[in-house]
């Protein structure tokens, strides 16, 4: 076989202002497990606390403009592993992360990248609505004032909260306070507070738990509609959830070592969310989402 | 290393959710009922073809009713199976498979209808011998029907595949049929109501058994979530 050289695209570069490689530096070219248009590819990713192994062996590819919900049980790592693709576990003492996160195709955890540029790029969406007590408008305006935005300001809430399903609801009390809203419409706000700073993926750690049935359903309408111009995951609870909104679901599951009393996220089956829900390779998915495994 | 799934004392015989095991359950001895009632309808129809029995072909027309109001009741059942417990992965496959296989019952249900009433038409005709692979194919059927409904039971993937390569023994017989009616017809002009009658009475056991490898093809889904064309 014939060695093969990449010629680095000025896009991978480009799409990532501040995320710059070490002068000198090279990276290692090499076919892509993941299909051509993978936002994430994660080779042999686990996150540890300290000595605790949270999650382990973790290799799969997130396609662009799509929605991965990565369900399991209470344990298995999910939400660990969601939080480890923007870096939000630096932020915890002793959390560390092995193997490859790669996002467009560069290594997130490498030395010179900027975990705030990476948080910018890649929002998040928490499971209770954590809105600032502050104004519906300087709610969506932080971010981008925080980034030094120097656009024209009460569009960019105005396109923000239109991309969340919110504007109208809001549109005549922007200066309320984001906390006088509903929790639906709080958790919306969140939403449109995460595209506020033009990201490129949102994560959402279980965005509905906190909600009622309605509410959920419009955070799942709203779900498709971002997905055209976002990239989506999702860590739920909810398997119907998980079957309505995403396009792949990856079903984790928890192993127990009885000698170490350690309990690590493993990485079960990864597919097409209607493969899963259908027709699952696995017995243990099979078992998990019919509910003979809680 | 051990998974935490091996520990749980639910792990695979659904004691999770035994509201829905019960539900699930229920709906597939429905099914089998269903399917026991459309295999007696079959035979009742046989004799009274043979037997130039009329009263006997009545209560089979009469008896489609109880066919047509199980198989309705089996439809709400899953329906509501499938709304309120939102079943996944092979329990929505057995459920739409057992939604299925009870509409396939219920039109040959039907056929056993027909049957009945061809038998009352051809005994208001005079008297000939009935074909000996009438008879035969009608067995031959309700022993089909019976391997499909334990296939589904079972969900044996490979008893529904030999249920389905078994087909071909029923379209041999009526292949048959049609040759020994057509010669009838051509040697007694004044036979031609009666072999006409026997003829659609094979082209009714040749559909039936298509119906039972049609169920064959629904316990395949179900094993293996692929779906084939097991009757081409």
């Amino acid at each position: 076989m014939s060695p093969i050289t990449i010629e680095l695209k000025p896009r991978t570069k480009d799409l990532l202002p501040g995320m710059h490689l070490r002068e000198g530096a090279t990276i290692d070219a090499q076919p892509m497990a993941a299909e051509p248009d993978a936002v994430f590819d994660l080779r042999d990713v686990a996150v540890l606390y300290g000595d605790f192994v949270a999650v382990r062996g973790i290799s799969l590819g997130i396609e662009r403009h799509e929605i991965t919900a990565l369900i399991g049980p209470s344990g298995c790592g999910k939400s660990t592993l969601l939080r480890s693709l923007n870096r939000m576990n630096d932020l915890i003492p002793g959390a560390h992360v092995s193997g490859q996160i790669t996002y467009n195709g560069e290594d997130i955890y490498h030395a010179d990248v900027d975990p705030v540029e990476v948080r910018r790029r890649i929002g998040m969406v928490f499971q209770k609505p954590n809105p600032f007590p502050k104004s519906i408008y300087d709610n969506v305006a932080f971010g981008p004032r925080l980034n030094g935005f120097r656009g024209d300001m009460d569009e960019l809430v105005e396109r923000s909260l239109r991309g969340a399903a919110l504007w109208d609801e809001v549109k005549d009390k922007l200066r309320a306070n984001g906390l006088s809203l509903s929790g639906g419409q709080q958790q919306r706000l969140c939403i449109a507070r995460a595209i506020a700073t033009e990201p490129d993926v949102i994560l959402m750690d279980e965005p509905c738990s906190a909600l009622d049935p309605i509410a959920t359903l419009r955070i799942e309408e709203l779900m498709h509609e971002l997905k055209a111009n976002y990239t989506i995951i999702i860590v739920t609870h909810n398997m119907q959830q998980a079957a309505r909104v995403s396009d792949r679901t990856a079903f984790l599951t928890v192993n127990v070592d009885d000698r170490l009393g350690m309990r690590t996220g493993e990485l079960v089956e990864f597919d097409r969310t209607d493969r899963i829900f259908t027709s699952p390779a696995d017995k243990r998915t099979e078992d998990y989402i019919t509910g003979r495994f809680g | 290393m051990t998974s935490a799934m091996d520990r749980e004392p639910g792990h695979g015989h659904g004691a999770l959710r035994p509201t829905f095991e019960e539900q699930l359950q229920s709906a597939k001895d429905d099914v089998l009922r269903l399917g026991s009632m459309v295999e007696d309808q079959l035979q009742r129809a046989g004799r009274a073809l043979v037997e130039r029995d009329v009263e006997l072909a009545d209560k089979v027309r009469w008896a489609d009713e109880e066919v047509n109001t199980l198989q309705g009741l089996v439809t709400q059942q899953i329906t509501a199976v499938i709304a309120r417990q939102g079943p996944m992965a092979r329990d929505i496959r057995e459920l739409l498979s057992l939604y299925h296989a009870a509409a396939e019952l219920e039109r040959m249900g039907d056929y056993a209808v027909n049957i009945a009433k061809l038998a009352q038409q051809l005994a208001a005709e005079p008297e000939i011998p009935i074909l000996r692979q009438i008879p035969r194919m009608e067995e031959l059927c309700r022993e089909q029907l019976r391997a499909a409904m334990r296939a589904l039971v079972d969900v044996s993937e490979e008893a529904a595949r030999a249920v389905c390569a078994r087909d071909d023994e029923i379209d041999h017989l009526y292949n048959s049929v049609y040759e020994d009616t057509m010669a009838l017809m051509t040697a007694a002009p004044d036979k031609v109501r009666q072999a006409t009658h026997m003829l659609f009475a094979a082209h009714h056991l040749e559909r039936l058994g298509d119906r039972v490898t049609n169920i064959g093809e629904d316990v395949v889904f179900l094993a293996t979530g692929h779906i084939e064309d097991l009757n081409p």
